[in-house]
């Protein structure tokens, strides 16, 4: 039997869903990096947060490391941002009831990623 | 507190968006908070259009003469979020003045919602289909190893009762000088060439009936008669064996390394069975098998040797020629058979 995913472990795309549309509305609200997404389709955004959340917490999507290089290479993405992502994240998993160490792994995951984002 | 009052407090503050229109010019007389809140304060004079741009006046107008109702969605962005609102205009008599009551609901969050789960079950697809196909390379595989009945029955039940196979015919063919073939030639291009060779036995094999068993190296083991039982068992066998022979030397006529072959046939009872718990083999087991293996010394290079009993069910179609009486080790003495192509002897007779 293969292990658990945190997906699976926090109650799998009806509580996650959840924890992404949080994450959606933080992410609006922002003013560090809510104007990214200013030109940006709802329903491409929705999409992109489903999948950036299923693929950190192990569910149905991946992106290779091309793609995550490829869709952000057009986006003047600084460490602040990627930090103030990274806060915004921590604090959206901590609100939804994750423990301190899958957090922790999460926010692991998402930092192994960094140079494929910040140019 | 009069009634009047409250009613105009409700109306500002509930979370439904509430303006009245005149309804021919579409300006505004009243908004409540909410909609103030969503689409800004209509500033004086404002007409529909300036507030809900995207609105479509004109049908909105045709909707409310014919029938009396008018309802659509309309987007806008609020900072930089798409606000999604479904407005619904219906007309209405204040004392003399038509006037037309919109109501917005803010459907954002469904529509949000809905493309989340899009998203979603496009990825679940996707993955299913991954599944589907990873599930059809391991059917491939285990179909590769063993006969589909059989895997059938592996399937369901997760194990092989062994099973009585009787009779089957066995076609044993080994390849003349392989070992030297190997050690001489390049022995990836000898493998390789072994491959193309088996492949083309295995077609040859299915369309006789002829299931593949095993290849050990440069054997070859294919029988016909199983899984299912077929009346012609021996005869599906000798026109297999006699088709790799052909093929064999058409091969050689065009090709540098030359592979020649010798070939056993017996009919007997077979056992059948997935032997192996980490590494499944089918495997058959029984007389037949061994004969077929003993026999197949018996020949000449690209010969066929045959067993008594067999012969005797091929000669009504086959040409057949007596090799005589032989000692073969683990059975009794028997008479042993040279099975020739009949084609072959029919075109020299000809010419």
């Amino acid at each position: 039997m293969s292990e658990q995913t945190l997906f699976e472990k926090y109650g799998g795309f009806s509580k996650i869903s959840r924890v992404v549309l949080a994450f959606y509305d933080t992410l609006l609200d922002s003013d560090d990096i809510g104007p990214f997404f200013d030109d940006i389709d709802m329903s491409r955004m929705v999409d992109h947060q489903t999948k950036f959340m299923a693929s950190l917490l192990g569910g149905p999507a991946s992106y290779s490391d091309n793609q995550l290089r490829q869709l952000h290479s057009h986006l003047p993405i600084e460490h602040s941002h990627f930090d103030e992502l990274k806060v915004v994240l921590g604090e959206t998993l901590e609100d939804h009831g994750f423990d301190t160490e899958d957090i922790g792994a999460v926010l692991q995951e998402f930092e192994n990623r960094r140079k494929l984002i910040v140019d | 507190m009069s009634i009047e009052a409250i009613n105009e407090q409700l109306l500002r503050a509930i979370g439904v968006g509430v303006a009245l229109l005149d309804v021919k010019s579409f300006s505004f007389h009243f908004h409540n908070d909410t909609f103030e809140e969503w689409f800004g304060a209509p500033e004086e004079g404002a007409k529909l259009n300036d507030v809900l741009t995207e609105l479509d006046i004109d049908a909105l107008r045709t909707g409310l003469r014919e029938n009396r109702r008018y309802t659509a969605e309309t987007r806008f962005k609020k900072k930089r979020r798409t606000m999604v609102v479904a407005v619904d205009f219906t007309p209405t008599l204040e004392g003399e003045q038509e006037i037309a009551v919109l109501v917005c609901q803010n459907i954002t969050r469904i529509r949000e919602l809905e493309s989340m789960i899009d998203s979603y079950s496009m990825m679940v697809e996707r993955n299913n289909r991954e599944i589907k196909r990873e599930k059809e390379q391991v059917e491939k595989l285990l179909l590769n190893i063993m006969p589909r009945a059989v895997y059938e029955e592996f399937k369901t039940f997760g194990v092989v009762t062994p099973q009585l196979y009787d009779p089957v015919s066995v076609l044993m063919l080994d390849f003349v000088g392989f070992t030297d073939m190997v050690a001489s030639a390049d022995p990836s291009v000898t493998v390789t060439e072994l491959n193309d060779i088996y492949s083309a036995f295995d077609r040859i094999g299915e369309q006789f009936g002829c299931e593949r068993i095993k290849t050990i190296g440069d054997a070859y083991i294919t029988v016909a008669g199983l899984p299912d039982p077929t009346p012609d068992h021996a005869k599906a066998a000798a026109n297999a064996a006699i088709r790799f022979i052909r093929y064999l030397e058409r091969r050689n006529s065009s090709h540098p390394n030359q592979w020649r072959c010798r070939i056993g046939l017996a009919t007997g009872a077979v056992v059948g069975s997935v032997v192996g718990i980490q590494k499944y083999v089918y495997d058959i087991f029984g007389p037949a098998v061994n004969l077929a293996s003993r026999l197949q010394e018996f020949s000449e290079p690209m010969q066929i040797s045959v067993q008594d009993d067999m012969a005797v069910v091929l000669r009504e179609q086959f040409e057949l020629d007596s090799l005589g009486k032989r000692q073969i080790r683990g059975f009794d003495e028997q008479e042993v058979w040279r099975l020739h192509d009949s084609s072959r002897i029919m075109s020299q007779a000809g010419s």
